[in-house]
């Protein structure tokens, strides 16, 4: 209805150049148009409105994203009939929407993080939300993406916003080794997924997914050894996999994690996987089923190397953001997990994990921004120290998203691994489910000694750290004694706590996220 | 009964622990009134419900309800009853999950066809002959720490708040009748047990509790699997898929365990496992851990004697029996036959735990370690009669969990008093308190010889029965076990002596009661103040009870027994017959 209505008021703007376009495909965009124009609006807005302390920006950008949301929220409840547009280059299906709503959700947490901590920092530029909107629009255009042109396109609008973000704190050395580090590792990933797509263009004579879809299943390819399409899956998938930050192509993932400025990091770890993990599943699970055969094993290969050495090296590590890193790695593991078993079933404990994920992790992100103090960000366990004593709130909500990353019940990390180990199980894929488990149980170590460091004030693991005092920095600024208590801004207090009610709240209603799911086809016709 | 009482007995302490969490933390007698309150109006509902248990002749309550995914099984009877059944829908799917567009579907009917099962669980709660003397064990022992917790405890409020949490948790365990949610609360229980561990005791306690949480979240997680696990295979020999335990208890009689290969080693041939084998021994694991049985027991002796004594209370008493609870729950039922092929190791993993633990009681000088020691060789005897498979032997059983509950709370209460006293555990540095707390000295006698097994104390009915089962299974390993109650009296006579008997001595040096006393601090007297007999009162006297007039207890849990050792029955009749029983005519759409 409400896509209908919309797409009449499109059609009789006789200022809009719609003549060559049909409304109908610009309806089935109007998310990424809105994110897209809202970041050119804010663009134009910094160059009016003060820098110092002025809300303009933020709240324009989240104004943006709210709308987007509701658009998107809009198209669920239309549920389009047939939801490819642009001559089969973008589907607005059901599965791109619930991606989009974890995306918009995401960054719009990450906008509410955003002044008080670049404030904190000093880093309030205007180019900030315009690069984080970007970055957005990318994600939503990849969520949907039905050509490999268009997947391409995504991936790299997703990304160049980010290499610029993540050096953000640009006076300061490692944010510019993040910056670089990002940079390079990420354009010669982009260059595996070209060639692997150039490579799957010259054997199939496609780019648009359904149609190389037909020829993998009608043709005679399928019935033959091809090298030629193998090596082009074989580069998607390490293409993709550096997206996600699968091992052992993560080796970018702590460096940049931790150089980036929290905020961006918060982003970066969360949106970004869902957005390259949608495009993952809809490629692997629906495009290239029919080679299913060849790449399940490699691919559940790299998800038990990433569970296996995300927990393992996040065990040694003595840096909160790494630790982190490391665990998001360890993640990325898991949801491959659903990659892996590729069924229906797979792929829907893929996206719900994907969604626990986003709740549990931009919680655990949003805690380590609000921690961060000037001039550097909260990244060592003794910031962390007795932070039960003097805010027992914040540290029972950062509790709440260990618990949830470990796994535990009761919250909606729980469900997420169970739906994805019960989709291994009932594919027949035991080992897959059986090292989850395994390195389920060396996380919890990890997890819990964060608590135990907040809680107990014990930090005996972590010993090589100089004692830090209170006292004047090099900038002349005074730094606040590691045990005084942080103020918590109104909008960063909202996003941890919503994020600690929905990981709670899902984690014991797991049918709302649940349900949503189970109307979800990938693609229409 | 018309109201549902298992519920309002999980709300009780779930809403008490919101409602302190809103009282100030500045009011310390407050909280401590309400947590009592709250506690004992739990107790107060469990003994209710087992009045009401108690009411219903056992042979009555043999209406099964198992009605998961919309099919019931209408022929075929759980051997296992459940009384006070409640269900309500949690996660409900349909047949028909996400699918892919037709698109992607050419040439690929197979791929998606074979589409997930639906998903189907429920909060689903009942109890029988075990679970009701549990919970009401459970809601009497927190009763007890919450009587025993100081009004002057650091951080009192959030102690209280993670007790009744723990509360919720451990009762939850006890009356799911759902997989998943059996599981969701086995889980979560331990949260705030963590927390618990983690905040107060002594310095080694982070320790402590890292080690605890990781043995028994490593042992879980293979539970998982095996629950998931027992649902598709379940599923997939009877055409049920459901996490309903009830139903999966029915249906196992119809799934096919028959041993077709073998593999041989040092020239033995040996049955592989099949897959509900692995299933038992991922379920065995999790529960041998939380047990804790002799190789995976390592967690226990830093748990046992770095916690407070409040919190030492519930979790020695009611948390370890949650695992001997799992192993006739969940191991007898739902794999009969895997339980007579693992029987011999079941059996000999309680007779290591037994001698192992009563060998490392004697050898501690640490009054706290004597007892967490004791409490593994205690435990020996429980899973000892829980794989006797007979009647008897789980009848034993069931009432030795409830005794060891009683005996290893009041235990800890009394060593904890002593090291209250005197900030000491050692049997050396202290003796002949008789002579300076003569009161302590005489219910500390009584809760010495209820743990090593006294006749006309609680302790005695239970390993009798257990040692009965275990003769009738082989005369051998009721003589081995035998030996543990023998080292039981070393032990606990060993601590009763050593600690009351001979010459007056304590850290603080005097040999006459009053000088004790000042240095201890108090003026006159140091023997039991008002609230540790309130505390120690229920306990001595059940001991007492139980040891007197055993009838009540083995009468309304041995139909119980019965009915599990029945259901154990199903494995050895499918291995006589030598094959599958019949594939079972499961009818949908019966829905009740």
């Amino acid at each position: 209805m409400i896509a209908a209505g919309i797409s009449i008021q499109l059609a009789a703007a006789p200022w809009l150049p719609l003549h060559f376009v049909p409304a109908g495909n610009l309806v089935g965009i109007l998310p990424i148009l809105i994110v897209g124009g809202g970041a050119v609006i804010v663009l134009l807005a910094d160059l009016v409105v003060p820098r110092r302390g002025n809300l303009v920006l933020p709240v324009t950008a989240g104004i943006v994203l709210l709308g987007a949301l509701g658009t998107a929220a809009g198209q669920w409840a239309v549920h389009a009939a047939h939801p490819i547009v642009f001559n089969g280059a973008y589907a607005d299906d059901r599965f791109a929407l619930f991606a989009d709503f974890v995306i918009l959700l995401t960054a719009l947490a990450v906008v509410a993080l955003s002044p008080g901590y670049l404030r904190r920092r000093g880093m309030e530029e205007g180019e900030y939300y315009t690069l984080l909107l970007a970055s957005v629009t990318g994600m939503l255009v990849l969520t949907g993406a039905l050509n490999l042109i268009v997947v391409f396109l995504g991936i790299e609008l997703l990304s160049i916003p980010l290499y610029v973000l993540a050096g953000f704190a640009r006076d300061e050395p490692l944010p510019q080794e993040a910056a670089m580090k990002y940079l390079l590792l990420g354009g010669f990933a982009s260059g595996f997924l070209l060639y692997g797509m150039a490579l799957i263009y010259g054997e199939t004579g496609h780019t648009g997914l359904v149609a190389i879809h037909r020829v993998l299943t009608t043709t005679a390819v399928s019935q033959q050894f091809d090298p030629m399409l193998l090596a082009g899956i074989a580069l998607l998938a390490v293409g993709l996999s550096f997206k996600v930050s699968a091992a052992p192509f993560q080796w970018w993932t702590p460096d940049v994690y931790q150089g980036s400025p929290a905020v961006v990091t918060t982003f970066m770890s969360v949106a970004t996987k869902v957005a390259a993990f949608a495009v993952f599943l809809r490629l692997f699970s629906a495009t290239l089923a029919p080679y299913r055969a060849e790449w399940e094993v490699p691919i559940a290969v790299v998800a038990i190397i990433s569970m296996v050495f995300g927990n393992v090296v996040a065990l040694a590590q003595t840096s909160v953001k790494r630790l982190l890193a490391y665990s998001g790695i360890a993640q990325a593991g898991y949801i491959m997990i659903g990659l892996a078993v590729g069924r229906p079933d797979g792929t829907q404990a893929s996206l719900y994990y994907l969604a626990a994920y986003a709740f549990m992790n931009t919680g655990a992100f949003a805690v380590i921004t609000i921690l961060s103090r000037r001039g550097e960000d909260c990244d060592r366990y003794s910031q962390l120290s007795g932070l039960g004593r003097r805010q027992p709130f914040l540290a029972g909500l950062m509790s709440i998203f260990m618990l949830s990353l470990a796994g535990f019940p009761l919250t909606v990390g729980f469900f997420g691994k169970f739906f994805l180990f019960s989709a291994a199980i009932h594919d027949g894929q035991l080992a897959l489910a059986i090292w989850g488990i395994l390195t389920s149980a060396v996380s919890l170590f990890y997890y819990l000694r964060v608590i135990l460091i907040m809680f107990s004030g014990a930090t005996e693991p972590v010993s090589d750290e100089a004692p830090q005092v209170a006292g004047v920095s090099l900038d002349g600024a005074a730094i606040a004694a590691p045990d005084a208590a942080v103020a918590v801004g109104v909008s960063s207090g909202l996003v941890v706590l919503l994020a600690g009610a929905g990981t709670l709240v899902l984690g014991i209603f797991p049918a709302l996220i649940y349900t949503l799911l189970q109307g979800i086809t990938v693609v229409h016709g | 009964m018309s109201w549902p009482i298992l519920a309002v007995i999980l709300l009780v302490p779930l809403g008490g622990a919101l409602v302190l969490l809103g009282l100030p933390a500045s009011r310390p007698r407050m909280l401590r009134i309400c947590l009592i309150a709250v506690t004992a109006a739990t107790l107060g509902l469990s003994v209710v419900m087992l009045v009401y248990f108690l009411a219903v002749p056992p042979s009555s309550a043999s209406r099964l309800t198992g009605s998961a995914n919309g099919q019931s099984l209408s022929q075929v009877h759980s051997p296992v009853t459940f009384q006070f059944q409640e269900q309500i829908s949690w996660l409900h799917t349909s047949q028909s999950l996400s699918r892919f567009h037709p698109a992607f579907n050419e040439g690929n009917n197979a791929f998606n066809q074979a589409g997930p099962p639906p998903v189907n669980f429920s909060f689903h709660l009942g109890v029988d002959g075990l679970a009701v003397w549990l919970i009401a064990l459970a809601a009497l022992l927190f009763l007890v720490g919450a009587v025993i917790l100081s009004r002057k405890e650091e951080r009192l409020k959030a102690f209280a708040v993670l007790m009744l949490l723990s509360e919720v948790g451990v009762i939850g365990v006890l009356t799911s009748l759902d997989l998943v949610l059996f599981y969701f609360f086995w889980e979560a229980a331990l949260v705030p047990l963590y927390f618990l561990m983690i905040g107060w005791g002594d310095e080694r306690r982070g320790r402590a509790a890292l080690k605890f949480i990781i043995y028994t979240v490593a042992g879980s997680l293979f539970m998982l699997l095996a629950i998931i696990g027992v649902y598709f295979i379940t599923g997939a020999q009877t055409g049920v898929y459901t996490f309903d335990v009830p139903t999966l208890i029915a249906a196992q009689s119809f799934v096919a365990t028959t041993h077709n290969t073998t593999f041989s080693l040092f020239g033995h041939s040996f049955p592989a496992l099949n897959p509900q084998d692995w299933l038992f021994l991922a379920f065995a694991l999790a529960f041998a851990i939380k047990v804790p049985l002799v190789p995976f027991h390592s967690w226990l002796p830093e748990a046992y004697t770095s916690g407070k004594t409040p919190f030492l209370v519930f979790f020695a008493g009611i948390v370890s029996k949650l695992g001997a609870f799992g192993f006739i729950r969940y191991n007898l039922t739902l794999f009969p036959q895997a339980s007579h092929l693992f029987q011999p190791l079941m059996m000999g993993l309680g007779v290591a735990s037994i001698l192992y633990g009563a060998l490392a009681a004697l050898a501690q000088r640490d009054t706290k370690r004597t007892v967490a020691y004791a409490s593994i060789s205690h435990l020996g005897f429980v899973v000892l009669g829980i794989f006797t498979l007979n009647i008897d032997g789980i009848n034993g059983s069931i009432i030795q969990m409830v005794n060891h509950g009683i005996v290893i709370a009041a235990l800890f209460i009394c060593v904890g008093i002593f090291e209250a006293r005197f900030a000491t555990r050692s049997l050396r540095e202290l003796g002949g308190l008789a002579k300076a707390m003569p009161v302590m000295a005489g219910v500390f006698l009584v809760v010495a010889l209820a743990g090593l097994g006294m006749p006309l104390l609680n302790s005695f009915v239970g390993e009798f029965l257990i040692l009965l089962g275990a003769f009738q299974v082989s005369p051998a390993w009721a003589v081995i076990a035998s030996l543990g109650v023998i080292l039981a009296c070393w032990y606990m006579l060993r601590m009763y002596q050593g600690l009351t008997q001979g010459e007056l001595r304590t850290p603080f040096g005097g040999d006459e009661p009053s000088v004790v006393a000042k240095a201890v601090g108090r003026i006159g007297r140091i023997d039991l103040g008002p609230v540790e007999l309130v505390a120690l009162a229920p306990l001595v006297a059940l001991m007492v009870f139980i040891g007197v007039y055993p009838g009540p207890i083995i009468h309304y849990s041995r139909f119980s027994a019965a009915q599990y050792s029945q259901a154990v029955d199903r494995g050895t009749a499918a291995s006589a017959a030598g094959h599958q029983v019949p594939a079972p005519t499961l009818e949908p759409g019966g829905r009740s």
